[in-house]
């Protein structure tokens, strides 16, 4: 089921009526059957968007079509979603199988296919044998099976899921985002993934859909999106250790930090910033890059520098060589850039020039 | 450093006795204060079991060596105890349905529904907690007259007049909408994605969810009922409408201040061993609940 | 959708609850301050002479009660709720900090909250008897003579400590469970930092337990307060509906007790009014105390932290 989102706006107004634009004019299409990462810091807009594609949120603006049906207007009842929450949001009071058998109910479902289309979806998500405990009884990693079974149970159009990882510990984290991805590809089901963890995106997602104050930054398969930041924000906000910032200037084609001139580009002469990823940096005795090494920390064949900045001494960048050179802290080196991990941005937009 | 930790050692044996010393006080104290508690009780019921000539024995016995059961049917051959327990029942249950009821759609309301003026009228009911009882009752009395409630008085008519105007509280349904908003909001959403009903979320998950709060108003409520005095004094226009409270008032309020202390006790023993079976049977809820009470916000 | 107000769907949940509340208790706030501008209002006949502001107000202060009345609910609340929150404040201590049997007490302390009053009045009336009851013994056990607490012709002074002792002892059960689970809310680690630091345990008490518990302490006290001014039950319990001993009658007669007077009264032309002045004053009563409470408590009660 595709997914299509067309100036979706979401404006919420407290008692003293001031406004929160928490979703703003957002334009996006989700293709069928692929699990899309929904990321972006806290407080972006994630949950909103997520609940107006549920139906539970209202938009102020704008259309959602399931495929080509308008659904903007339909009850979360009858859109045919399933929803996992941060917390699971299971029923305490009711065993696991009648936590499944619920959404059913209200479907009307013959008990006896009901029990088993419930047994089904069990063994699916790996609690088959955990039918008649109740939540309390649980690892956090079997609730969040749960809460995902009572959502595919009523085999819904799609699949929305809000952070449904941020509760389990790191270990149970992996393995579980494991599991989602496996079930998502077993079932087919077009997934929309809410996170503000990239890494945990980056890793399961078909495409990622970054989002910041409400706003779509980019959208595209995580890889893409790593290599071709389109603004300083997308730039900053995947990859870990993080993207290197320095301000810097074109001048006549070339770009330059400070005196050192890091490569050659068509943009026009004007101030700049420049985004270099760790793994951009090469030590290279005849690179342009000056610069004195502050502290080394080797793990497997990485090494990781942390480096003066040149252009202001109280500023520090990292890098990521190879571990064969051999460098040791308050060693002075010479680096040259990578030209495809190097990007440069409008100072005052943040869009890729 | 060291020194430090060879001083903890060397104190081990100190902090122990000093633990053990402050255990004994505590203990003590707690004793002293059980039995200033549990006196009036013990009294009360050493002198439902005593004869009259032990009564009236100064100083008085102290102990019983032979309990005297006489007195629990003299006290039932001076006032109708039995009736008054059932007509206790009577209210009680009808009052409590009614009460939970009332007090579960409200709580609902306040604590899941979305609608205009939810907050106002909510601070409204707050604010008229703290107005004395004695306000309303004395146009709830001129109301029951009203509804001819009163007047020649039949049995129905006394029930309604001691039930209805008890049949919501607004401090349980303060009580409950805490315990309703406990309830994550996401179990709603899940309910509401699923396509469930306002009226099954609350049947299907918020009552179940919050059960020890409605048993605990539901036992608090009861209990209230017995203690009933002026309300029912007020409204039963015939002795055989009351409560116990009032039967065991009217029963020993004799004017001359000389009583038969011993059938005066049965009867009270009569009224209150009931509550106490509940309680006993019941404790978890009740403690719980009052201490709950208790607490603001 | 979820933002959507539910208004008519809501309206239905409440109206069983609201009916009720606006027939017995908004309509009935409305009434007695229509009542009290009534002069001589019979309400058999449904025939008033008039408005008045201050004549139903004169009537309560000159009733010849009036005075004994207030200074009775007086003397029962500024005794019994003082004493009552320190008792049970310092039981809750002890009952939180004994390593066992702590369910044990906690089981005893609590019955007088489920007892009936009238019952246990009367048995207390019982044990301040001269000739027979307990109180009387037990002073012969240390040398001193009986004391004529409520009998026949008992003072005011002996009737009112006899009264004043189950006031206290009815109203500790409530407070002492409410304090026990307000400790047993308090982070253990002030205590542990406090005893890292070798605090005394009197010192842990002003200057940890006591802070920590002060929003519900000033909670309860207020509560106490609103609840003791209304004192009438107690004294029907001990002395009945003659509300003092024998031969001094309505020594004990309390502000609430004027009220059901002046309704039994009900037929007599401006009762009603009268009854509605009074329970107005006793509202203006415990509204000034409630505030003045607020305002002293202000300074010391300490909302970061402690209960929940
Ligand atoms: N019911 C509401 N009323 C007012 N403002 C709201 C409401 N819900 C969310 N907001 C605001 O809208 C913005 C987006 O909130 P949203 O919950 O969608 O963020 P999020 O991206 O899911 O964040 P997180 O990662 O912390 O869950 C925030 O500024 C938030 O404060
Ligand atoms: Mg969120």
């Amino acid at each position: 089921m595709e997914i299509k989102i067309q100036n979706l706006t979401k404006v919420f107004t407290n008692k003293k009526m001031t406004e929160t634009v928490a979703v703003d004019h957002l334009d996006v299409t989700i293709p069928s059957g692929k699990l899309i990462g929904l990321l972006g810091p806290s407080g972006c807009g994630k949950s909103t968007t997520l609940y107006m594609i549920s139906g539970l949120l209202k938009p102020t603006d704008g259309k959602i079509f399931f495929g080509d049906e308008d659904v903007t207007n339909v009850p979360p009842e009858d859109r045919g979603i399933g929803l996992v929450f941060q917390n699971y949001a299971l029923y305490p009071h009711m065993t696991v199988q009648q936590n499944i058998l619920f959404p059913l109910e209200n479907l009307k479902v013959p008990r006896p296919e009901a029990m088993e289309r419930a047994q089904k979806i069990a063994d699916l998500v790996g609690i088959g044998e955990l039918m008649n405990r109740k939540p309390v009884q649980l690892s956090g990693g079997q609730q969040q099976r749960v809460a995902i079974a009572r959502a595919l149970v009523k085999e819904p159009r799609v699949l929305l899921l809000d952070e449904p990882l941020s509760n389990l510990d790191a270990r149970l984290r992996l393995q579980t985002r494991e599991e989602i991805r496996r079930i998502q590809r077993e079932t087919g089901i077009t997934t929309i993934f809410v996170t503000h963890d990239q890494e945990e995106a980056m890793s399961i997602s078909d495409e990622i859909i970054l989002m910041d104050f409400g706003v779509m930054k980019q959208k595209g398969a995580p890889q893409e999106v790593y290599d071709n930041p389109t603004n300083l924000f997308s730039a900053r906000f995947l990859g870990t250790p993080p993207i290197n910032i320095f301000n810097g200037e074109i001048s006549a084609g070339k770009i330059k930090l400070g005196k050192s001139n890091l490569g050659t580009t068509d943009v026009k002469s004007q101030n700049v910033v420049i985004g270099i990823r760790p793994e951009g940096f090469k030590v290279d005795p005849k690179g342009p890059l000056k610069v004195e090494v502050e502290f080394v920390e080797t793990i497997g064949r990485d090494t990781t520098l942390l480096i003066i900045d040149p252009t202001d001494p109280t500023k520090r960048f990292r890098g990521i060589i190879d571990a064969d050179y051999k460098v040791v802290a308050g060693d002075t080196i010479q680096l040259s850039v990578k030209p495809h991990k190097m990007f440069i941005f409008d100072p005052e937009t943040g869009e890729k020039l | 450093m060291a020194a430090q930790v060879q001083n903890l050692y060397g104190n081990e044996k100190q902090l122990r006795r000093q633990f053990i010393l402050r255990q004994t006080y505590v203990f003590t104290m707690l004793i002293i204060f059980s039995i200033i508690v549990i006196i009036p009780f013990y009294w009360m019921i050493l002198t439902a079991f005593k004869t009259e000539a032990q009564v009236f024995t100064s100083p008085p016995i102290l102990w019983l060596t032979e309990l005297n059961f006489s007195n629990f049917g003299a006290a039932m051959n001076a006032a109708p105890f039995l009736r008054y327990m059932g007509n206790t029942v009577v209210v009680s249950f009808f009052s409590t349905i009614g009460t939970v009821i009332t007090t579960i759609f409200a709580a609902f309301a306040f604590a899941r529904l979305n609608f205009t003026g939810r907050d106002a009228i909510f601070m409204l009911l707050i604010s008229t907690m703290m107005i004395p009882g004695e306000i309303f009752v004395i146009t709830n009395f001129l109301t029951v007259v009203e509804f001819g409630w009163i007047k020649d008085q039949t049995y129905t008519t006394a029930l309604l007049a001691m039930t209805i105007p008890f049949m919501t509280s607004i401090f349980y349904i303060f009580f409950l909408r805490q315990s309703f908003r406990q309830i994550p909001n996401e179990l709603y959403y899940a309910a509401k994605v699923d396509g469930t009903s306002d009226f099954k979320y609350l049947r299907r998950v918020m009552i179940p969810i919050a059960m020890p709060t409605i048993i605990t108003i539901t036992i608090l409520n009861a209990m209230g009922t017995w203690n009933a005095y002026i309300w029912p004094r007020l409204v039963t226009q015939r002795q055989e409408f009351g409560l116990v409270s009032n039967g065991l008032r009217n029963a020993f309020n004799d004017l001359a201040g000389v009583v038969a202390y011993n059938e005066q006790m049965a009867a009270a023993l009569l009224v209150t061993f009931p509550l106490l079976v509940v309680f006993l049977l019941l404790k978890k809820y009740i403690i719980r609940g009052v201490s709950r009470s208790g607490i603001k916000g | 959708m979820l933002e959507d107000k539910s208004n008519i769907k809501a309206w239905l949940y409440l109206a069983p609850a609201l009916i009720l509340l606006t027939i017995f208790i908004f309509y009935p706030i409305i009434n007695a301050l229509f009542l009290v501008i009534l002069s001589d209002y019979n309400y058999l006949q449904g025939t008033w002479q008039g408005f008045t502001l201050t004549d139903n107000f004169v009537y309560v202060f000159r009733n010849q009660n009036f005075i004994q009345a207030l200074t009775n609910t007086m003397l029962i609340t500024f005794v019994s709720v003082p004493v009552s929150v320190t008792l049970s404040l310092f039981v809750s201590v002890w009952l939180n900090s004994v390593a066992k049997s702590k369910g044990f007490f906690q089981t005893i302390f609590f019955l007088p909250y489920v007892t009936n009053a009238i019952a246990i009045g009367m048995a207390f009336a019982f044990l301040f008897n001269r000739n027979f009851g307990l109180i009387n013994t037990i002073l012969g056990w240390v040398g001193l003579n009986p004391v004529n607490w409520v009998g026949l012709g008992a003072t005011w002074g002996n009737a009112m400590f006899s009264l004043l002792v189950y006031v206290v002892w009815g109203s500790l059960a409530f407070k002492i469970m409410v304090f026990l689970s307000g400790l047993q809310n308090i982070d253990k680690q002030y205590y542990d930092a406090a005893r890292v630091d070798s605090t005394k345990k009197g010192r842990i008490f002003r200057r940890i337990t006591v802070p920590l518990l002060s929003p519900m302490i000033f909670y309860i006290t207020i509560t106490s307060f609103i609840g003791a001014f209304k004192a009438y039950t107690e004294v029907i319990g001990m002395f009945g509906e003659r509300l003092g001993p024998p031969g001094n009658d309505k020594a004990l007669i309390t502000v609430v007790a004027l009220v059901y007077d002046a309704l039994d009264r009900s037929g007599v032309p401006g009762a009603l009014s009268e009854a509605a002045a009074t329970a107005i004053v006793l509202f203006a009563i415990t509204l000034i105390f409630t505030l003045i409470n607020t305002r002293i408590s202000k300074n010391r009660v300490h909302y970061a932290g402690g209960a929940k």
